[in-house]
């Protein structure tokens, strides 16, 4: 088994070194949590707006007037709906900054890029009208929120390497000395600026003269579509959570690898889909299971692996001295889905018996909250995004506004501390008799780990 | 002396913050401890004296050394036991070997 561990760590550590020291997709990363804070005050406009208290609504249009609905919506539509114009930013910006090049002008070239291969019109149908009218000079909102989320990334990496590219070639204009810094930066930003927007614009003159249409098109057929298909099925769902549990089998932040690095713009699109359902209608079907929360708030609740439940049998059933002392090391910051303590402390961290369970659990998990959302029993995730450290079945609550979100959660509380139970007995009794082989105590405690 | 403690979003390190300022109060030593995630690494490490990672993110560790060397502080990873069981006091006598 030792051996086992040992050859797949060697395997392992170099292919999660190799995702997350990816500058791309690093700057993907950091684009996309630039965005998060404003989703999350977005969301809490959201869920204000749908609280589902009796005789809540009468008593908002008493204070904002009958249309208050719309008013919370003013600043959902600055953050969720407008999610791509900060990511685009963000990641132009931090690979600018990787590359040791200027972020800010980077960034600002990315936007304009980002805009510049949008085309700036609108189909309306007005009233009575049968023929939708194109709407020239604006910047359509539909293609500023998630829907051109893929666009951007690709835009903004593409800009920001053709940037510093140019720059690190010393392609740039030189500026005699004795002109002030900031002067000589504007010029040097307009070489590779004029080259990023000239190939955008080329793009989108050949995509015009298409069937494509424009890039949001293209992109949305080749990228975003089967993506999504993949990444927003079950089987999809199951892949990335093996994946994400092995790593941390092997002591390695699976999260941050698998979720922040690859699966973070599907998921957070698909999520975005359900809030745009959802904004229009409450009582609509929302279209996406698998989204963002789906993992965040249900398939981590109580921390990856779900082990909240493993804590609260250490606290409240184990024997042995450590696993007692653990449980209530981890119980208090457990509640707030952090676990390395207990990931770490038991270890589950190349631990035989107790990686089963913690691989298992999250897997029958995916299962029973999909197919509770797909039966209709639970409310689906109505695009809600809320910090992750939001303790489970509050959790649930405000990311469907359902108690049935909630209690779903309770349910796999208590599924896990089913899976859980009969392999923390196995590995107690284990501790219990270490402790209780007096020769042994000291050696076993230190050195049973070796990661 | 300034001791920076960095993993994935700088959440769990902070658990063990404040079991390590804990034991440098009861050692009576005047030690600045931080938490950090990975992306704010960057900001934080001119004032730092040692760079110690969680185990979870080791896979950081090759990126970070260059870091570090740049700025001439020692870096490790944590030990994984004591990290589970948020062991300050073992943590920060690790941490301590690398004074000069």
């Amino acid at each position: 088994m030792n051996a086992l561990m040992g050859f797949l760590e060697k395997y392992m550590l170099p292919v999660a070194e190799k995702i997350q020291g990816q500058k791309h997709l690093q700057s993907v990363r950091d684009g996309i949590i630039l965005a998060m804070p404003l989703i999350i005050v977005g969301s809490i406009f959201l869920i204000i707006a749908n609280l589902p208290i009796p005789g809540f609504s009468h008593f908002m249009a008493g204070v904002f007037g009958a249309d208050w609905s719309k008013k919370f919506s003013y600043p959902i539509n600055a953050t969720f709906s407008i999610m791509s114009i900060i990511v685009c930013f963000g990641i132009a910006y931090r690979l600018a900054e990787r590359h040791k090049v200027d972020a800010l002008s980077s960034g600002a070239i990315a936007l304009s890029a980002f805009i510049l291969s949008t085309p700036q019109v609108l189909m309306f149908t007005p009233e009575g009208a049968k023929k939708a009218i194109e709407v020239p000079g604006v910047i359509p909102v539909t293609l500023m929120g998630s829907q051109g989320l893929f666009v951007a990334m690709i835009i903004a990496l593409f800009s920001a390497e053709v940037y510093r590219k140019v720059i690190q070639k010393e392609f740039v204009i030189k500026m005699p000395q004795g002109v002030p810094p900031a002067v000589s930066k504007s010029f040097t930003a307009l070489i590779p600026a004029f080259i990023v927007l000239t190939i955008v614009w080329i793009v989108r003159l050949i995509l015009e003269a298409t069937s494509l249409q424009d890039l949001h098109h293209l992109i949305n057929l080749i990228i975003t579509t089967p993506l999504s298909f993949l990444g927003g099925s079950l089987w999809g769902m199951l892949i990335a959570v093996l994946a994400i549990q092995l790593l941390w089998c092997f002591g390695l932040h699976g999260d941050a690898i698998i979720v922040d690095s690859l699966m973070a713009p599907i998921w957070l699109a698909l999520m975005d889909q359900n809030r745009q359902v959802y904004m229009a209608n409450h009582h609509a079907d929302l279209p996406n299971i698998i989204t963002a929360p789906f993992y965040n708030i249900w398939v981590t609740a109580g921390g990856s692996g779900l082990t909240l439940g493993l804590v609260l049998l250490m606290m409240f059933r184990a024997r042995s001295k450590q696993m007692k002392q653990l449980g209530k090391i981890a119980a208090a910051p457990s509640l707030f889905n952090i676990n390395e303590p207990a990931i770490f402390g038991t270890p589950i961290v190349m631990n035989p018996i107790m990686m089963i369970p913690f691989i298992l659990t999250p897997l029958i998990v995916v299962l029973v909250t999909y197919f509770s959302m797909a039966s209709g029993l639970v409310a689906k995730p109505n695009g809600v995004l809320i910090p992750w450290t939001t303790p489970l079945g509050i959790s649930g609550f405000l990311a469907t506004g359902k108690i049935s979100g909630g209690a779903v959660q309770i349910v796999n509380l208590i599924i896990s501390i089913l899976i859980y139970y009969p392999f923390l007995r196995l590995y107690d009794k284990q501790k219990y008799q270490e402790e209780h082989t007096p020769s042994q105590t000291n050696e076993s405690f230190d050195g049973s780990v070796n990661v | 002396m300034n001791i920076l403690l960095c993993c994935a979003g700088g959440m769990s390190t902070s658990l063990l913050v404040t079991k390590m300022r804990e034991a440098a109060e009861g050692k009576g030593m005047e030690i600045n401890i931080s938490a950090v995630g990975l992306n704010e690494v960057d900001q934080h490490i001119d004032d730092a004296d040692i760079l110690l990672l969680g185990p979870q993110v080791r896979y950081k560790l090759v990126e970070l050394k260059k870091l570090t060397e740049e700025k001439g502080i020692p870096i490790d990873v944590i030990n994984p036991i004591d990290y589970g069981m948020v062991n300050g006091k073992n943590v920060l006598e690790h941490a301590l070997t690398f004074q000069k």
